[in-house]
């Protein structure tokens, strides 16, 4: 999922990055076959090269080598003025025109009482607002891949052609959204959904029966090119604690010495320039 | 559980503190500054994006046991989920509310699904939108329009934001109203006893925080002489004017990072998430986090200095304040 994503950015890109596995996907991108791609954080971080997976869009190691570091606002006004090639973001539900929600659930409740509350818009209504276009990262499941959202955090195509410039939006809107069992694209003149790829191994029937509604399909279904060596090396050595994808159960239980040698084993991996420079903090007030 | 350990006797009187921005020293305890500042009932925002965030005076505010906050923040963390936990929060006007890419703010579900441990209101923006209410309050004007929020469902449960054809060339856009907190508290690598407050790293909203709220509390890793502010005065993103009241909180925002001076400390916000997933393992995380430490000193002993250390030097190896 993370290198079919990371595969999406090109070189030289401004890539504005959502929270979660969007980030491993980007940090793989520079580090791989991207490495002029420039990464928008909105905690205000802007085309640094962290040297280990971290974990929130606000954490320092995105400042590590970064030209231009400022504020929330000016990040998000940059994004609005049109800067931004992509934005990838991820959610809990997506439906047949790529409206994205990941505010609630409703269930049999309401706004304000639903069955289930998610995070929130974060930045991901105005990354879908603003950029050339969206990359959208969501596990395949049918409780996902819904009929209609029951809140449309961050629009896609709405209901339909013309709907995003009626509603007075300049981004370009989705383009395709990575799963874990396949990848979708967006009918150019109907806007819908359709099946573009499957990863190997799986079939058309599978994907249709997770998703909630007719899903259209490629003609023909191609299959999406399997994760190279290098890249499964890259992220097992950059995400070291596996904090971010949680495949192998490594993040719950380490120690906080583990974590501490884990990561700086990353940091000397990917910047062999960089040497701990030794500590002088301010303990005079302790 | 009894959350009133030290009472509250919180007041904001308008009168009494008006003053406070034109003192040359501001300087007070963190204590002092939650009991004057943060009044029950009031509306309160938190400076910081996960980073840099007033992680001390979230805590203050827990053992002073301030009660019915209106919270106002782009994406808070965990501090407006202890907030919420320790029965603090009626209302919150927030973009994103989670703990950290691996944690949800159970405190925050658990308040809106089911009501524990009270019932809160939400008013849900994006992120742009949030920053540009702190922009519009720092800029004295009642709104400022967006291209975001457009063909979303924001709009249609937050009906004080309102969609218009621009006057000028009548293409739809997006206004959010200004919003003027009663308090913001904003922690920083520096500041002097004036408030001239200067932040390295990501600035998050806390210059428009600053100005947009009534009263400003700056939290600092260190206080500095006047002379070392004068030596950069581009890096002051709070000037005095704006603050009420500076406090030296070293080691402020931990378990998060605060860039220049400690990495952020991971490991601890995962034990926070795997007592955050009951009520009750929650209450007994504040009860020996927060309730069993007297202040941020006691807090930090508790940490230990070795680890806070440690994380000066991780965050050091990366990124280090050039004065």
């Amino acid at each position: 999922m993370a290198v079919s994503a990371a595969r999406e950015i090109r070189d030289g890109e401004k890539v504005f990055v959502g929270i979660g596995i969007p980030m491993i996907a980007a940090f793989l991108a520079i580090y791989d076959h991207a490495p002029n791609a420039v990464l928008f954080f909105e905690g205000g971080y802007i085309g640094g090269r962290p040297p280990s997976a971290c974990t929130d869009v606000g954490d320092t190691e995105l400042g590590f080598r970064a030209p231009y570091i400022t504020s929330l606002w000016r990040t998000f006004s940059d994004l609005q003025h049109g800067y931004c090639d992509l934005a990838i973001i991820g959610g809990a539900q997506i439906d047949r025109y790529g409206n994205v929600n990941s505010t609630a659930i409703f269930g049999d409740g309401t706004y304000q009482e639903p069955k289930t509350r998610l995070a929130g818009s974060g930045g991901a209504n105005d990354m879908v607002s603003s950029a050339g276009r969206v990359m959208i990262m969501m596990r395949l499941e049918k409780r996902r891949f819904v009929e209609r959202v029951d809140y449309v955090t961050s629009p896609g195509y709405i209901d339909g052609p013309n709907a995003r410039s009626r509603s007075g939006l300049v981004g370009g809107g989705p383009a395709a959204v990575i799963s874990d069992k396949a990848i979708f694209e967006f009918d150019e003149d109907t806007k819908e959904m359709y099946l573009s790829r499957v990863y190997p191994g799986v079939t058309t029937q599978e994907i249709k029966r997770e998703v909630g509604w007719d899903l259209r399909v490629a003609k023909p279904v191609r299959v999406a090119e399997p994760p190279g060596l290098r890249e499964v090396r890259f992220i097992r050595g950059y995400d070291p604690t596996d904090v971010i994808l949680r495949s192998r159960r490594l993040f719950e239980d380490i120690d906080f010495s583990s974590w501490v040698a884990l990561t700086r084993n990353s940091w000397r991996r990917f910047t062999p320039s960089i040497r701990s420079r030794g500590a002088s903090p301010n303990v005079s007030a302790w | 559980m009894d959350l009133e350990v030290n009472g509250s006797a919180s007041y904001c009187d308008d009168e009494m503190v008006e003053n406070y921005k034109q003192r040359e020293d501001k300087v007070v305890s963190l204590r002092e500054a939650v009991h004057k500042f943060v009044p029950d009932g009031g509306s309160l925002t938190l400076g910081g994006f996960c980073g840099r965030n007033s992680q001390a005076a979230t805590y203050e505010i827990v053992r002073q046991a301030k009660r019915n906050l209106t919270f106002i923040d782009d994406s808070p963390t965990d501090q407006l989920d202890i907030l919420i936990g320790a029965r603090c929060v009626k209302r919150v006007e927030i973009a994103w509310h989670g703990v950290s890419i691996f944690a949800r703010a159970k405190n925050f579900r658990r308040a809106v699904e089911k009501g524990i441990p009270n019932k809160i209101e939400v008013e849900d923006y994006s992120n742009y939108a949030a920053g540009l209410r702190f922009l519009a309050a720092a800029m004295n004007v009642p709104f400022l329009p967006t291209r975001s929020l457009l063909g979303s469902d924001i709009p249609r449960y937050n009906k004080r934001i309102r969609t218009i054809k621009s006057p000028y060339d009548g293409e739809p856009i997006a206004l959010v109203p200004a919003v003027r907190p009663d308090t913001a508290i904003l922690h920083v690598q520096r500041a002097d006893v004036a408030g001239n407050a200067q932040i390295w790293g990501g600035l998050a909203n806390d210059e428009n925080k600053a100005r947009a709220a009534k009263h400003t509390i700056v939290t600092c890793e260190e206080i500095v002489r006047k002379e070392a502010i004068l030596r950069i005065p581009n890096m002051t993103a709070i000037p005095f004017y704006c603050v009420d009241a500076v406090v030296g909180v070293p080691y402020g925002s931990h378990p998060w990072s605060c860039y220049g001076y400690y990495h952020h400390d991971v490991i601890f916000q995962r034990e926070y998430a795997k007592c955050d997933e009951t009520y009750e393992g929650f209450l007994g995380w504040i009860r020996e986090w927060i309730l069993s430490c007297q202040d941020h000193a006691e807090y930090r002993r508790k940490v230990g200095r070795k680890r806070l250390l440690k994380l000066t030097r991780m965050e050091r190896t990366l990124n280090r304040i050039p004065v």
